[in-house]
């Protein structure tokens, strides 16, 4: 405490005096009685009518506030002492004349407001618009702080009264730069959206603080309501542009499904291997871009983008990958069964050679070999001299099991377009119609995510899809549909179209016609499918509506808007006119598929209300408002997590078709996820009296390990293929559900999420949701004669792979460290972004909830997120050691 | 919050949703006796359906718009959830039958149960239970106790016949280390304690403030520290500012001293020790008050007696404790000693104990504090004058003014004054410092 220069000797008789007063009243100590003293003449010589002395003790007074250093646990001691005469001084205040020193006051009364003034009086920001105006900093960060809370009070109450807030905005511009100068980047962010300025923002970021400030943007823009999220988002990619950090910038164009936005990335972007790294990132997502001379000036350039985009490498990767870890040996579906670690009864259910269980080894055996080009039961004996061993196996199975054995053969050879097509080609030739659309169909799985300049799914599907015989044309349908998701070819609108009009067609083919449209146009919201399919809805005829194949209908229909919110009103107030017994479902499916991805709450509770009635009509409108909660909420983990809790209570409480498609929801929630708590409730689940829950339940232990060769949940399956080895249909569940956990021998992920969990890719989803549906009528569908629906899970099979690529796209092996990931949003410093890591050399696979970061500083990745595949160039600055 | 319940009631609920369905028996007929859930003995570890019913955690720990938004996300979602629930106990009222089903179950436990033990599980419907007296029994768990929630040595309930497993007693915290629980807050404040400013702040820093601004923490970027050790000469108020954590907090405050962990059999003080900490996270956010610590804490060396030993073994759980293998969340400890030169220094590492605290001996500015606190409730006469006392160059600590003021009062009514003179106040002094330095048994004062 420095003594007072205006301190005369005369005052200090009097300060003993008040000092025994002060003693008797409070116990202080003699620094804090001095200083209290000293603050109480500063008020007095405030009021002094001589200008100088109002000076001097203003100036002093201040010198008190802002010196003191105290514990953060208590008021600073100037301001506790200055507390009685707030009053005084802001009765003095109101009696002066206009001047500097006024303005000094106010500055000191602005202060002392923060912990005087009464709840919703905000004297500290009238004081501080009144005052100097001078480093707002200089006051501390609590005062900061409070003025930023009570301008976003002010605010409001000025917006209501439409009263002018540019002084405000000026305050808040200066506050703002405070925060940003102090890493409070949240609150700089909180303030600028209390006031609805954040464009802001961009003027005060700089390098050092415009990745956190993104970081918090973008996690905010999830749970903010209606269009602020596109706003936030908007300025977040705005300042990545800014930054030039386009991979951000690419990210956030393509959450807003921006494609101007896209188009600007590449167009401001000049660097080659940078545009490279972002066509991996549009293959990844799944979208069909076509890049014109404006966005890559260079033909050639041009030509080896689009390839990526095209995804024409992805098949080699994926075997780099394979080969890398070495599971490029095929595996037969007794490999996956295991029977050996059971005990005796089961081997004998083994043996049981019924046609079901060769179609259930069909398909595992499709999984699980998916993508690597060779297997044990359907490409061996092509290659080897006694022919007939794969004939064999395709003639185990009976009729409509041939398709989708012959089908496996394209999803065995996923992805390689050209060696595939030639070992389906001879299939073609089959006198057999139900080879004829397995291998339809298997040329369209071939093609999954493909694009090919000569778009030999087309050439080859285009034909068949008038056929006479219904499983032909369905195939081809069907290919075409998986082939082309996304791709909103407008030829095969047409040719599709034509085939919903006509009503002639069975039902079953206009339902994968819808579907296939459905997949083509995936979230394009097109006014003429629409028609088209409600068109098609409308002609059918009662009974008709009633089979459980009409479903695909909606669904299509629901495809078409797919995450796109509010443009799904017009088509659902035309649903609403439809038949009585499928308006509600028509209702539900719109509904769910246009806030999929969203978090959209009041959807959810919309949905959950559906859920909430007991129907006695055997509606089945609540199956897929079910699924749709969980569509809905798998937007974020937190809604994630409480969609988990919610379902709980629907199982509790609801019937059976709520109870069927719980499990389900809970698989698409955890989709290549196996939580624990989630895992234990379909076990229970899988048990249940109710055998269409307990098979829902067995497929979706399968979805939620797909992809992991998660050990619990294979011990789990096992067992219950023990279980259940009597009842067939149970059993085939099994056997797919074990074929998923090991899909791709655990190299693939259905996950529809990517980069982060940050981006969805619209057609897997749509692929999860055809699949779903699908398993709501088990026995009618997939234990049916339409198993090859199983095949739509092709659309969201991934790669969960990180491969690092050198500057010509050659595989580049470089140490990576993998760990569980972190939310770091808002956090100080420069936190670590995973945790419990484990250093690999890439390629490595990423489990659901993994990042990786470099663990060399040799190279620098193009893409701040290691997934799928990235691009490293090498660092300049690096020296070896 | 209702936190418990989705999980416990939906297991509740699994058997009685199984009745209505039991028409299609047939199907029923090959099927092996029980689906092979796991095994109770698996999952000691996991919390049971506590668990599973937890809300998830939000990240961002400063106060920040983000923060908000996710806890109204999730604040919405409990809403739909309440609203949905409503909405089926109007539709399908459960309570009546919840009710019926309860007295039957009631029936079938019987009454009077029987305490027991459970030693072993055998099957899912078989273990070896025992009673506090005689031989263990081979019997039956009956359908509705909650499997998921048994496991070996836990306390159950049995029929008072046939001894099957009727129940289980959920509540094992051990009653010891309910009696430390701080119920009652005690009278003293922070307003109470003369001096010890800088004392006053770190602990305030080091153990209210991580409770109830952890973002302070998070926004800098350091883990708050984990505990503190007051220590001092007797008397100079480490209790009294450990009364008056207790009195401002709202958090949980269990207090212990140091001989209360030592007890009579092998291996209970260590579990006293573990049970605290149990309970203190349980509690959480909450203060753990280990006065006396010297009794437990003192240095390792070799140990000749059983008894030595256990109160070392008492001591490593107790580091175990502080910073072992499991992180403590919202665990704040407070030792106090006057003898921190004997305590083990694997016990004061930073770590366990972040901070140390001095008591040292009032100066002259406390003294006045500590003097004007304790006459401050007495009726003293005109000539008092207490400057004296306080510039005294003898030691005085905190206890021994208040033992100066109390001889003084008792002084004077010994004369049947009403007011105490100075007179009296220089007697007891003199008497005071006479026993504090003539060898009088310590502790002794009066």
């Amino acid at each position: 405490m420095a003594p007072d220069p205006n301190r005369s000797g005369t005052s200090a008789a009097k300060d003993d005096a008040v000092a025994k007063k002060k003693v008797e009243n409070e116990d202080l100590s003699d620094e804090d009685l001095a200083l209290k003293q000293q603050l109480e003449l500063y008020v007095e010589r405030v009021q002094d009518p001589d200008q100088g002395l109002q000076k001097v003790a203003l100036e002093s007074m201040r010198q008190e506030i802002r010196t003191s250093t105290s514990s953060m646990t208590s008021v600073p001691k100037p301001l506790k002492f200055l507390r009685p005469h707030y009053g005084t001084l802001k009765a003095y205040y109101e009696t002066m004349g206009e001047s500097d020193l006024k303005k000094y006051l106010a500055d000191i009364l602005s202060v002392l407001a923060l912990t005087m003034s009464a709840e919703g009086e905000r004297e500290s920001l009238k004081y501080r618009l009144l005052g100097s105006e001078g480093d707002i900093g200089s006051w501390g960060h609590e005062y900061v702080r409070n003025l930023a809370g009570e301008i976003a009070q002010e605010y409001a109450k000025r917006q209501s009264e439409e009263a002018p807030i540019d002084d405000l905005m000026e305050l808040v511009q200066q506050i703002v730069a405070f925060h940003m100068k102090h890493n409070a980047e949240p609150e700089a962010v909180d303030l600028l959206m209390e006031v609805e300025d954040l464009d802001m923002l961009i003027e005060h970021v700089d390098k050092t603080n415009f990745k956190r400030t993104c970081l918090y943007l973008t996690s905010s823009a999830r749970y903010l309501p209606g269009p602020d999220d596109m706003l936030v988002l908007d300025i977040a990619y705005t300042i990545y542009k800014k930054f030039g950090e386009y991979p951000n910038a690419l990210q956030i164009a393509l959450f807003m499904d921006n494609l101007q936005y896209v188009r600007q990335v590449f167009t401001s972007c000049n660097d080659v291997l940078r545009k490279k790294q972002f066509c991996y990132m549009l293959a990844r997502h799944g979208i069909t871009f076509e890049l014109d001379e404006e966005m890559v000036a260079d033909d050639e350039d041009r030509e080896m983008l689009q390839e990526i985009i095209n995804n024409s490498k992805l098949t080699e990767g994926y075997l780099t990958l394979a080969r890398d870890i070495e599971v490029t040996e095929p595996k037969s579906p007794e490999d996956i069964y295991k029977a050996h670690l059971l005990d005796g009864r089961a081997s004998a259910g083994a043996s049981v050679d019924s046609a079901r269980q060769n179609l259930a080894a069909t398909f595992v055996n499709a999984f699980v070999n998916a993508g690597f080009g060779q297997d044990k039961l359907m490409t061996v004996s092509s290659d080897s001299s006694s022919s007939g061993s794969s004939g064999n196996w395709l003639f185990k199975n009976k009729e409509h099991g041939k398709t989708s054995a012959t089908a496996s053969l394209g999803m065995i050879l996923l992805w390689d377009v050209d060696s595939g097509l030639a070992q389906i080609d001879k299939y073609f030739h089959s006198n057999d119609n139900h080879v004829i659309a397995g291998a339809l169909l298997g040329v369209g799985i071939v093609n999954c995510g493909i694009k090919n300049d000569c778009d030999p799914a087309m050439a080859l599907l285009g034909d068949y899809t008038d056929k006479e015989d219904t499983s032909i044309r369905i195939g081809a349908i069907m290919g075409l549909g998986i082939a082309y998701a996304g791709s909103q070819n407008e030829q095969l609108r047409e040719k599709l179209t034509a085939i919903l009009n006509d009503t002639k067609a069975p039902l079953d083919v206009s339902a994968f016609t819808a579907i296939s449209l459905g997949l083509i146009f995936v979230g394009s919201c097109n006014e003429e499918v629409a028609q088209a399919i409600i068109f098609s809805l409308m002609d059918r005829s009662e009974s008709e509506l009633g089979e459980p194949l009409t479903r695909f209908l909606p669904l299509g229909l629901g495809l078409l808007y797919l995450g796109k919110q509010d443009s799904v009103e017009a088509t659902a107030e035309v649903s609403k006119t439809f038949n009585e017994k499928i308006r509600k479902y028509c209702d539900m499916t719109l509904l769910s598929c246009a806030y999929a991805g969203t978090g959209n709450v009041l959807k959810v509770q919309n949905l959950l209300g559906h859920c909430s009635q007991h129907l006695d009509k055997g509606e089945t409108h609540q199956g897929p408002a079910v699924l749709g909660i969980a569509m809905v909420a798998m937007a974020e983990e937190l809604g994630l997590e409480m969609a988990i809790r919610s379902l709980e209570h629907l199982l509790q409480y609801g019937e059976q078709n709520i109870r069927r498609a719980v499990p389900l929801a809970l698989g698409l929630l955890c989709i290549s996820n196996p939580k624990v708590n989630v895992m234990d409730t379909l076990s229970r689940l899988s048990h249940d009296t109710d055998s269409e829950v307990a098979m829902a339940a067995v497929i979706s232990l399968g979805l939620i390990g797909a992809g992991t060769n998660n050990a619990r949940i294979a011990g789990m399956l096992r067992n219950l293929s023990s279980y259940y080895y009597k009842d067939t249909s149970l059993l085939f569940c099994v056997r797919i559900a074990q074929g998923l956990v090991h899909l791709g021998k655990g190299l693939l992920t259905l996950n529809p999420y990517h980069s982060d969990r940050f981006l969805i890719s619209p057609t897997a989803l749509a692929g999860l949701i055809t699949m779903l549906h699908a398993c709501l009528d088990m026995k009618a569908i997939v234990l049916g004669k339409y198993h090859y629906v199983l095949y739509f899970l092709v659309l969201a099979m991934q790669p969960r792979m990180l491969l690092t690529v050198d500057e010509n796209l050659k595989p580049l092996s470089v140490p990576v460290r993998v760990g569980q990931a972190v939310d770091v949003v808002g956090q100080a410093g420069r936190p670590k972004t995973i945790t419990g890591f484990q250093t690999h050399s890439t390629p490595v696979l990423l489990a659901a909830g993994d990042r990786a970061e470099l663990a060399t500083e040799k190279y620098i990745p193009v893409s701040p997120i290691l997934e799928g595949f990235v691009i490293l160039k090498e660092n300049p600055d690096y020296r070896e050691e | 919050m209702g936190q418990g319940t989705p999980g416990g009631l939906n297991r509740q609920g699994l058997p009685g949703d199984r009745k209505p369905d039991g028409g299609d028996k047939k199907e029923k007929k090959f099927e092996p006796a029980a689906p092979p859930a796991r095994v109770g003995r698996k999952q000691r570890k996991q919390k049971g359906p506590e668990a599973a019913a937890r809300l998830p955690t939000v990240t961002p720990l400063s106060k920040c718009k983000l923060r908000l938004l996710k806890l109204e996300r999730i604040k919405d979602y409990l809403l739909m959830e309440e609203e949905f629930v409503a909405n089926q106990e109007r539709l399908k009222p459960q309570e009546e039958k919840a009710e019926e089903d309860r007295s039957k179950v009631d029936d079938l436990r019987g009454s009077p149960m029987s305490v027991g033990n459970l030693e072993e599980l055998i099957d899912e419907n078989h273990a070896i239970v025992s009673s506090s007296v005689g031989p263990e029994y081979y019997v039956g768990i009956l359908s509705f106790v909650d499997k998921d929630q048994l496991e070996p040595g836990c306390a159950i309930l049995m029929h008072n016949k046939v001894l099957s497993v009727v129940g289980l007693l959920q509540d094992e915290v051990d009653p010891m280390v309910s009696v430390m629980k701080v119920e009652k807050a005690p009278l003293e404040s922070y307003a109470d304690i003369g001096g010890l400013d800088a004392q006053i702040q770190e602990i305030k820093e080091a153990v209210e403030l991580p409770l109830t601004h952890p973002e302070l923490y998070e926004d800098i970027g350091i883990k708050p520290p984990k505990g503190v050790i007051l220590y001092g000469e007797p008397g100079t108020g480490k209790t009294l500012l450990a009364k008056a954590v207790a009195n401002s907090t709202s958090a949980t405050f269990l207090r212990v001293v140091g001989s209360e962990l030592i007890q009579k059999y092998l291996g209970d003080g260590p579990k006293l020790v573990r049970e605290l900490f149990r309970v203190a996270d349980d509690l959480s956010p909450s203060i753990v008050f280990i006065d006396e610590i010297d009794a437990v804490g003192t240095k390792r060396y070799d140990a000749h007696s059983g008894g030595e030993r256990e109160i070392q073994r008492t001591m490593l759980e107790l580091l175990n404790q502080l910073d072992g293998f499991d992180s403590r969340g919202d665990v704040k400890v407070i030792l106090a000693t006057n003898r921190i030169e004997s305590l083990d220094p694997a016990l004061l590492r930073p770590g366990r104990i972040d901070r140390k605290i001095e008591f040292p001996l009032p100066d002259i500015k406390t003294r006045r504090r500590i003097f004007q606190i304790h006459t401050s409730r007495m009726t003293l006469a005109d000539d008092v004058n207490l400057e004296e006392f306080v510039m005294t160059k003898d030691e005085f600590s905190g206890a021994d003014i208040k033992a100066i003021c109390t001889e003084a009062g008792l002084l004077a009514l010994r004369e049947r004054r009403m007011k105490v003179t100075h007179a009296d106040f220089k007697k007891a002094k003199d008497k005071v410092m006479f026993k504090k330095k003539e060898g009088v048994p310590e502790g002794l004062y009066m």
